[in-house]
């Protein structure tokens, strides 16, 4: 599935759809180089889902807690070698009725579940000031149905 | 009068091993920091100590060695000080392990300390005439807040970053600029060579009228800035890092001394691991003198993450009989200054 994403109003508003569709022990992984609206995108997911305090980058602290319903883990593992992630604990979040929202996954490697919805925000016009592109695509069925009701749901861009 | 109190502070919350021996809140007599800076030079900055495997291998030794250095044995300890937040629970909980069986091994209080209030006791070890009410700039590599303090144990949030910390934002900068590891002296080297004001860069919420930061807008602008240099073809790499320096730093001391006129207050106090950035602190001084506010900093080394700052804010505690019962637990929570 595309989008384009022009502003950061539509960003927040692609995380309340997001937030409709996504549900307890849900990962969701988020791929896109600095600057793209990783965080935003959360920002507007932990929104919808109740959470009212700050939702900021998580690059130096690897990861943030929204109290949220379900409650958020907010993942960055921009810091971190593959090395690393095997001691930090993952598995006391991961499965435990929380939703896992994890940028920079690709450090994860084997230690990251497989199954998860997948989104890719880039920049197309290679500008920070201009639109996002995000492709979003699922692995596993239960993430195949959930990237279904998100196609319904979704009324912005093209 | 009071018998001399020592206490030993350990300090785990992040990227460094930490331990300290502290007498009296003041009187700092070992200091001993187990870095990992040059492992992360060799791979870029993306080697952090989170992982807590670390921390174990290197606890006993630091501990040992604050003993060492201070001259004492550990009877001589009074009580003992850890981190328990804000940080990774894995990083955290080492650290606090570590204390809780040494003070139960001992026979001596535990007393938690928070990892922000120790970077702005900082101030205290080393400056003695600080007078409230206060405004203090936190600035690290995971915190931007700006403080009303009315006493140490007593203080508000009055604003912080509403995206990225200004530490993570000259690290993520620095990367992708190619200038190397950590992020906040690489640029300020790179701006030494370089002048500000040929880049434009915004200075983010300055027109707003409230203490909060955004820096993940001047991040963007910033390697939009770039992208768009390169295909020109010409730029100078120096010129944005002094630029980008130059708008983050403004913002930082322009909104922290409106703080201190709205607040009425006569001292602003800097505190965090960006304090150790000189054009910070110069700027910030020159404003501070111009309106006849007193600025305290603390030195470079206590800038950064230590455990003496722990141990002294603990002393204050230790004071008050204000003691962590034993199962007290790790608080991983970002935004534990706000109580």
């Amino acid at each position: 599935m595309h989008i384009t994403v022009n502003s950061e109003e539509d960003m927040l508003k692609l995380g309340r759809c997001l937030a409709a569709i996504l549900g307890e022990d849900d990962v969701v992984y988020l791929l896109g180089e600095l600057g793209v609206g990783k965080t935003v995108l959360v920002r507007g997911i932990a929104q919808a889902l109740g959470y009212k305090h700050r939702v900021t980058s998580p690059t130096f602290t690897i990861m943030n807690v929204y109290d949220s319903t379900p409650p958020i883990y907010h993942f960055d593992f921009y810091r971190l070698q593959s090395h690393d992630l095997a001691d930090l604990g993952l598995e006391d979040y991961l499965e435990c009725g929380g939703i896992s929202l994890i940028e920079w996954p690709q450090v994860g490697g084997k230690v990251l579940p497989r199954e998860a919805l997948n989104l890719e925000i880039t920049l197309p016009a290679d500008d920070y000031e201009g639109a996002r592109q995000v492709q979003i695509y699922a692995q596993g069925r239960k993430y195949q149905e959930k990237l279904e009701r998100l196609r319904q749901i979704v009324d912005i861009g093209d | 009068m009071m018998k001399d109190v020592y206490i030993l502070g350990i300090e785990t919350s992040c990227d460094e091993t930490a331990a300290a021996i502290v007498k009296n809140g003041k009187e700092i007599l070992a200091n001993v920091i187990n870095s990992q800076i040059s492992i992360h030079q060799q791979f870029g900055g993306v080697v952090p100590e989170v992982a807590s495997r670390k921390h174990i291998e290197n606890i006993a030794t630091v501990v040992n060695n604050a003993f060492t250095e201070a001259g004492l044995s550990h009877q001589d300890i009074d009580a003992v000080a850890v981190t328990t937040m804000p940080g990774l629970v894995g990083a955290l909980l080492v650290g606090l392990s570590f204390a809780k069986a040494f003070a139960y091994g001992l026979n001596r209080p535990l007393i938690a300390v928070n990892h922000l209030q120790g970077h702005i006791y900082a101030n205290f070890l080393q400056h003695n005439d600080i007078e409230f009410p206060a405004i203090c700039l936190v600035v690290s590599g995971g915190h931007t807040s700006l403080l009303y303090m009315r006493g140490i144990n007593d203080y508000e949030l009055i604003g912080a970053t509403k995206d990225d910390a200004a530490g993570e934002a000259f690290d993520k900068i620095a990367r992708f600029l190619g200038l190397g590891y950590p992020g906040g002296p690489a640029i300020q080297k790179a701006a030494q060579q370089g002048q500000a004001g040929l880049f434009k860069l915004p200075r983010v919420f300055l027109d707003r009228n409230d203490f909060e930061f955004s820096f993940s807008g001047l991040k963007t602008a910033a390697m939009n800035s770039w992208k768009k240099a390169e295909k020109q073809g010409n730029y100078k790499v120096e010129d944005l890092a002094a630029e980008f320096q130059a708008a983050l730093v403004e913002v930082l001391v322009e909104k922290t001394i409106r703080a201190a006129q709205k607040y009425k207050v006569g001292t602003i106090l800097l505190a965090g691991g960006v304090a150790a950035n000189q054009d910070l602190r110069t700027r910030l001084e020159e404003s501070a003198r111009q309106r006849q506010l007193n600025l305290f900093v603390p030195s470079f080394l206590l800038c950064t993450d230590n455990a003496a700052m722990i141990a002294g804010k603990a002393y204050h505690d230790y004071v008050n009989g204000d003691f962590a019962p034993l199962n007290i637990n790790a608080q991983p929570s970002q935004y534990s200054l706000i109580k």
